[in-house]
């Protein structure tokens, strides 16, 4: 089962090169395959790890899982999108090509992340993220589109430069106990985690939470990502949030992992806890006045971060789980949303929700799939993320830490609200004048009904040996590999 | 009384002048200073890394240095200085607060740098004990300090790299067994990060000749 490793990485890299030099009518078709190929071959992979078959961890093959559903459907969705939506400065073609070989770039970066286990690797590895996710955001050429580009890549490279400081403190303070000279493999720290000086590693935890945290939306290092996922491609923008933000977590259990090995989780549950409910709160109340449908859908990525931060907070395995299962819904959720909303704004030539009526009257489908994503996000049953957040509260509840149980699902109601406003709004109504009913693009509809059969179907069961998955993951980032 | 060794007083001279190089960020007031600084610093980064390459009898570190002295001393500044040139080299760079309560804050930062650094023990395997992670963590906080002060786009990219030099001046004297290559790849980032930075600047400077990044404020809420 390893031999899939060298195809998920080798089909995006080798697509990257290749739709640059071929028409985009045949660089989008390959673009759809390739995404599905790789998918299929994400899953082979996970499903033959549970049989031990390759070196990876369980923490590895889970934070695989999002890059599968995302870029299978990314793939399929962007037919569409390079048709629909190709608004270069420079030429319609060009932009075409350049969109699409950037995507096959940053999904394979995506892709490698979760492949790693060597702590400075990982850093170099998100950092190529952030350069080809700011070129990605810049492509659309707009000024909304520069400035956030810029906010972006300063943000998250200042960012990812305190992460790099926390890898560099975990390699000085290692160096006592595995030599001056060792690879920095995440093991190697486990392993040795009990002699490891403690307020280094705490130390480093921290500026890896503060550093990475950055990339992956916590609050307040959030600045960046409402600006990058509303102005970006909305492929982009359903990679950004669905893969990237989950990218920087596993980044961060990897880090919690070794610090809970160390110095016991107390210390790490407090930091989740304060960047947690910091998440929900910021991502909760800016829900409720947001004008621009994907800058919403961006705060409520912020939020649904805060909440699986909170769940590793919690510490109870129950919650711990949650958390991670909700990893995998938040990234199939948020991928249908964004392309649901691509869809809308796309037809009403608008981001803005106040101009948006109708949905379901206008594209049935789309706006039908945008009002059960809608749903979906707010925590309502039967999806996917009502099942995890409910995990994570039950398991928070059950802890002495139940009054910031209490306060998460407070949070989650004012979210609630936020979420379901905007969602019946956009969705409701009849047929607006002059704008004709239907919608006929096979792919972006096949990519949408994709994604959302795994938003329900992890909703209505999750499979036994994703259970085992999660629980052997959720034991990693316990510190109990 | 403790002896310093010439190579830890060797080590404390070029972090002190590191820093005192980046403060001066904030008395800068044109961008062709502001690369000029970028460029000392880089030579000074590429001085440590020989030296921790001599006492280690590392060559990986010794080449390292080379590479850095090459890219970021010289090749660098000079692309940089050619695209200071198309925004105008001599408009003065805005700042937000005063030279004095800039370097207010600055001291500040660095005052905790150095009690955050004092109670960890990474003697082991640090080419520079005690002030090492001082250094390096005080040049990221004041490379933040003159990013969100100085409000120009050119002046921003000269700030995130100068922050660079800090963690690669923290990659080397703390840990410079880290593996030869995430030194390399360090290098490639910078280049990689300034042609991207380049490729934002001359987007703004095609809607406005100042490059100033204060117009940045549409995205809100």
């Amino acid at each position: 089962m390893s031999g899939f490793i060298p195809a998920v990485i080798g089909i995006p890299l080798v697509l990257a090169g290749l739709v640059l030099f071929i028409p985009s009518r045949i660089g989008r078709i390959l673009t759809a395959a390739g995404g599905l190929a790789s998918a299929g071959c994400i899953l082979a992979l996970v499903a033959g790890a549970a049989s031990g078959s390759t070196h990876l961890d369980a923490l590895s093959e889970l934070f695989l899982v999002p890059v599968a559903i995302v870029y299978g459907t990314v793939g399929l969705y962007s037919t569409w999108y390079v048709r629909a939506e190709s608004i270069g400065a420079d030429g319609d073609e060009r932009y075409r090509r350049e969109f699409l070989a950037l995507t096959n770039a940053f999904a394979c970066a995506e892709t490698v992340v979760p492949l790693l286990t060597n702590m400075a690797g990982l850093w170099v590895t998100l950092e190529v993220t952030t350069i080809l996710a700011a070129l990605l955001v810049r492509l659309q050429g707009t000024d909304a589109a520069l400035e956030a580009a810029w906010k972006y890549i300063l943000i998250a490279s200042c960012g990812l430069a305190i992460g790099l400081l926390g890898v560099v403190v975990l390699y000085a303070a290692g160096a006592s106990v595995l030599g001056t000279h060792y690879a920095p493999e995440w093991q190697s720290y486990v392993r040795a985690a009990s002699k490891i000086d403690a307020d280094a590693v705490r130390l480093s935890f921290l500026l890896a939470l503060i550093g990475f945290g950055t990339k992956m939306g916590l609050a307040p290092m959030h600045t960046w990502l409402p600006d990058a996922h509303g102005a970006g491609p909305t492929p982009t923008s359903a990679m950004l949030s669905g893969v990237l933000l989950s990218d920087a977590l596993y980044v961060i259990a990897r880090f919690a992992s070794i610090a809970n090995a160390a110095v016991g989780p107390s210390m790490t549950q407090h930091l989740f806890f304060i960047v947690g409910l910091l998440s929900l709160f910021v991502g909760a109340f800016f829900l409720l006045r947001q004008s621009d449908i994907k800058r919403m859908l961006a705060y409520s990525s912020i939020e649904h971060m805060g909440i699986v931060a909170c769940g590793l907070a919690f510490g109870a395995r129950l919650a711990v789980i949650g958390a991670l299962l909700h990893v995998v819904n938040h990234a199939a959720t948020k991928a249908l949303a964004f392309f649901s909303a691509g869809r809308l704004a796309s037809k009403f030539d608008t981001r803005e929700i106040e101009r948006i009526r109708g949905g379901v009257a206008v594209l049935p489908v789309s706006g039908t799939l945008f009002a059960l994503a809608g749903f979906a996000l707010a925590g309502m049953p039967p999806f996917g993320p009502f099942r995890s957040e409910l995990m994570i509260l039950a398991g928070g509840f059950s802890t002495s830490s139940w009054p910031v149980a209490a306060t998460v699902l407070g949070l989650l109601l004012v979210a609630f609200a936020g979420l379901a406003r905007w969602t019946i709004g956009v969705t409701a109504g009849d047929l607006p004048e002059g704008m004709k009913r239907g919608e006929r693009d096979v792919a972006a509809i096949g990519s949408m009904l994709l994604v959302f059969g795994v938003v329900l179907g992890l909703g209505i069961v999750v499979p036994s040996h994703f259970v085992a998955l999660l629980e052997r993951a959720g034991d990693i980032v316990g510190g109990r590999p | 009384m403790t002896h310093l060794t010439v190579a830890e007083a060797f080590a404390g001279t070029i972090a002190m002048l590191l820093l005192l190089v980046q403060l001066s960020l904030f008395r800068s007031v044109v961008i062709s200073e502001f690369i000029r600084v970028y460029a000392i610093q880089a030579w000074l980064v590429g001085a440590i890394c020989l030296g921790v390459g001599i006492t280690e009898s590392a060559w990986d570190l010794m080449v390292l240095a080379l590479l850095t002295v090459v890219f970021k001393g010289m090749l660098l500044p000079r692309y940089m200085q050619s695209l200071a040139r198309g925004i105008s080299a001599r408009v003065e760079l805005p700042a937000r607060i005063n030279v004095l309560l800039s370097l207010l804050i600055a001291g500040a930062l660095i005052g905790i740098s150095i009690l955050t650094s004092v109670q960890l023990p990474l003697h082991q395997g640090a080419f520079l004990p005690r002030a090492d992670l001082a250094t390096a963590l005080s040049m990221v906080f004041v490379g933040f300090l003159v990013a969100i002060l100085r409000p120009n786009a050119l002046a921003q990219v000269v700030a995130f790299l100068t922050l660079e030099d800090g963690l690669f001046f923290g990659t080397v004297t703390l840990a410079p067994g880290l593996p030869f290559v995430i030194g390399i790849l360090l290098l490639i980032d910078v280049l990689v990060a300034v042609v991207v930075f380049a490729v934002l600047v001359r987007a703004l400077v095609g809607s406005q000749a100042a490059a100033s990044v204060a117009v940045f404020e549409k995205l809100k809420g």
